[in-house]
């Protein structure tokens, strides 16, 4: 399993030093014995200057451990570096329900209002607030799309949310990175319909919070970009790859002959033809973080599809291919929330396709509706698809609601 | 523990020390001959060498997403994705001293959509001298082609799934066709990668009894080519689209049911047609 707590944090750091630094060791051992002296003379004259240095201590780094056959390219910006208490301060932005700039308790709205650890961050199918899992802001409004959810999002790097408008691409500045997700949250009328100002303010004038971001940023000043760089930070550190397929991956567990051979129709052609679009052993993220117009309709009518960002013909009706981990946590599925259930999920791609001028040639079953899965192999690819589950990613204490908001300390 | 891999990288790195030592060699020689009147053909500071992929359908570019070109069989089609690998390009000298291009491993993965990847600059001290062909593998050879060797996209997104033999995709490109005067399109994948024989043909993946290495070596004339000191030299790698339905083997879409991953002989057909796929020319400047 891979642990991300603080607790964890220094052997992370080991790890990663000797990895980076281990095969020319012996080389610059000689060199570095050389230039021994030179260097202890620096050292004193750096300890003689000492206390006329800045003493606030500078926040840790927080390292993410990369899962085995993760990518090892991360997405981070370079003015938002992960530390410690980056992490920490973005923990308690994400649960607390005043960063809407309200503090009557019926208005009360945070980022896990909707997202929901248990869900694997989206609001979940049986949510009583939010009926059928279709979120709606504090004045009611639905969201436009239903949720996608958040696992992994350190490793998207073709835009966030489903048709990945907010990437460095977009022509607004303020809606290129995960970062900006706080503001426009806030904002937004189908979601905290608030403004930024009063959320600074707010979360200014709240014990302790000051003191966080000033660990954090270096300064108390409370600002609309910083709460978007903690909450991304926490936002980042969400990393499933402890499921029973991770641990079959490693040699560890074996899947059963159900589960492997829903594996193999998983993994092929002829049979449910997954992979493509979601990965596998070879892309363990269950994604490809690509957009795909997978059949769903033959005309298109949403004014959020991939074709609002690119005005492409051919990205009509197309939307990202969300990952399959814990998938059995995120009902409903689709942009559009329509199938309720995985079976209703699978029957869609074995016979229901539909064609049109801009499905995408990955889906050449649509010739026959879909992959024509007899029922046993349905059974047998959702046994598969279900050996993704990582329990512990919706139980884990590090990224679940904190005990005690500043204030309460 | 050392993979396959390291062991070819140290096979290589051996044979750049053969190389160098043959090098030295070489350079004494010729000076000693220099003394004699005997021109200068030697190593060599380090050289600049410019490839550009380029995607061509017959004499057309190539334009993703547009319905305009036809196959052998009168069928219009168009392009949405183009991504293949092509590795161990290697120059061959005329007195038989090769160079391999070691640039990305070896392994050069070219997108369609992305500009970036048609060009690969080389930077290195290439023999001086007069070359008479290159030689490419297109895909990726037994040796390399090894599962999760590429972690990080687009080219982790070209795996091939390890039960129907692992490794990458030599090539992916999807196709949208339709026959003329129809508005109805229809899917191809048409990807290139390890091919599985099946027991009694029957195509389930619990039957497979062996694996097909696909890839395939393409050896093309380049003469009148040189690397001489203080010039640029730039290598177009073409690839004709066109080319992978044309030839002994016609390559009808209507033909092949829209796939070609488990089915070893259109992939065995493809690669046929596809060693006259590629092209290449040379230009040169200060």
């Amino acid at each position: 399993m891979v642990d991300l707590t603080y607790n964890n944090l220094k052997s992370g750091v080991r790890y990663s030093i000797s990895w980076v630094f281990g095969f020319q060791y012996a080389r610059r051992t000689l060199i570095f014995s050389a230039f021994l002296p030179v260097l202890l003379l620096l050292a004193g004259l750096g300890g003689c200057t000492k206390d006329s240095q800045d003493t606030t201590a500078k926040p840790v780094p927080y390292i993410i451990s990369i899962p085995k056959y993760f990518p090892t390219q991360l997405n981070i910006p370079s003015d938002n570096p992960m530390t410690v208490e980056g992490v920490e301060l973005g923990r308690y932005l994400f649960y607390d329900g005043r960063l809407c700039g309200r503090t009557d308790p019926d208005s009360l709205m945070s980022c896990s209002t909707c997202h929901m650890q248990s869900h694997s961050f989206v609001c979940g199918i049986d949510n009583p607030r939010f009926p059928g899992g279709h979120p709606h802001g504090l004045t009611g409004i639905l969201t436009p799309h239903f949720m996608l959810p958040m696992i992994n999002l350190v490793w998207v790097n073709n835009g966030y949310l489903w048709n990945g408008s907010l990437a460095a691409g977009n022509p607004l500045q303020a809606k290129r990175q995960l970062e900006d997700m706080a503001w426009m949250v806030i904002a937004d009328p189908h979601e905290m319909a608030g403004d930024t100002s009063r959320s600074k303010a707010l979360i200014q004038s709240i014990p302790g919070y000051p003191e966080l971001f000033e660990k954090a940023f270096g300064s108390k000043t409370v600002t609309v970009k910083n709460i978007g760089r903690a909450i991304a930070q926490f936002v980042r550190t969400l990393i499933s790859a402890d499921s029973k397929f991770d641990s079959f991956l490693s040699g560890g567990s074996k899947l059963d002959e159900k589960e492997r051979r829903g594996y193999v129709l998983f993994m092929t052609e002829t049979g449910g033809d997954c992979f493509h679009c979601h990965g596998g052993e070879g892309n363990p993220l269950f994604t490809t973080n690509l957009f795909y117009n997978n059949g769903k309709d033959s005309v298109f009518t949403d004014p959020g599809d991939r074709y609002s960002v690119t005005g492409n013909l051919m990205d009509e009706g197309a939307y990202v291919a969300p990952t399959l981990r814990n998938v059995a946590f995120t009902a409903p599925y689709m942009h559009d929330g329509r199938f309720k259930t995985l079976e209703e999920v699978i029957n869609f791609y074995s016979s229901g396709l539909v064609w049109s001028a801009s499905i995408s040639p990955l889906m050449h079953h649509v010739v026959t509706h879909g992959v024509q899965l007899t029922p046993s192999q349905k059974s047998d690819l959702k046994a598969f698809i279900l050996t993704l589950t990582d329990s512990n990613f919706i139980k884990k204490p590090a990224f679940a609601r904190p005990l005690k908001f500043p204030d309460e300390q | 523990m050392m993979t396959s891999a390291d062991f070819k990288r140290i096979r290589k790195t051996q044979s750049i020390s053969v190389f160098a030592i043959l090098l030295i060699i070489s350079l004494f020689v010729n000076l000693s001959c220099q003394k004699s009147g005997v021109t200068e053909e030697g190593p060599s500071t380090p050289t600049t060498i410019v490839i550009r992929f380029e995607n061509k359908v017959d004499s057309l570019p190539l334009v993703l997403d547009t319905m305009i070109y036809k196959n052998s069989s009168n069928d219009l089609y168009k392009v949405t994705d183009l991504q293949y690998f092509i590795s161990d390009i290697t120059l061959h000298r005329d007195d038989g001293v090769d160079y391999t291009v070691f640039n990305d491993d070896g392994i050069h993965y070219v997108d369609a959509r992305i500009p970036s990847s048609s060009y690969l600059l080389v930077n290195a001290s290439v023999p001086y001298g007069k070359f008479d062909s290159v030689s490419l593998t297109f895909g990726i050879d037994e040796e390399e082609n090894i599962s999760n060797r590429f972690l990080n996209p687009p080219e982790r997104d070209m795996y091939w799934p390890d039960i129907l033999g692992g490794g990458y995709h030599y090539m992916k490109m999807n196709l949208l066709w339709k026959k003329q005067g129809f508005d109805r399109t229809y899917p191809f994948n048409f990807h290139l990668g390890i091919g599985q024989v099946y027991k009694g043909n029957v195509i389930n993946p619990d039957s497979i009894i062996s694996y097909v290495q696909n890839f395939f070596y393409v050896n093309l004339p380049a003469s009148g080519f040189s690397i001489e000191k203080g010039l640029t030299k730039s290598m177009v790698i073409t690839m004709n689209v066109n080319q992978w339905f044309t030839g002994d083997n016609d390559f009808d879409f209507q033909k092949y049911p829209n796939m070609m991953m488990q089915n070893q002989a259109a992939l065995h057909n493809a690669c046929l047609n596809g060693r006259k796929a590629i092209s290449v020319r040379f230009t040169s400047g200060k």
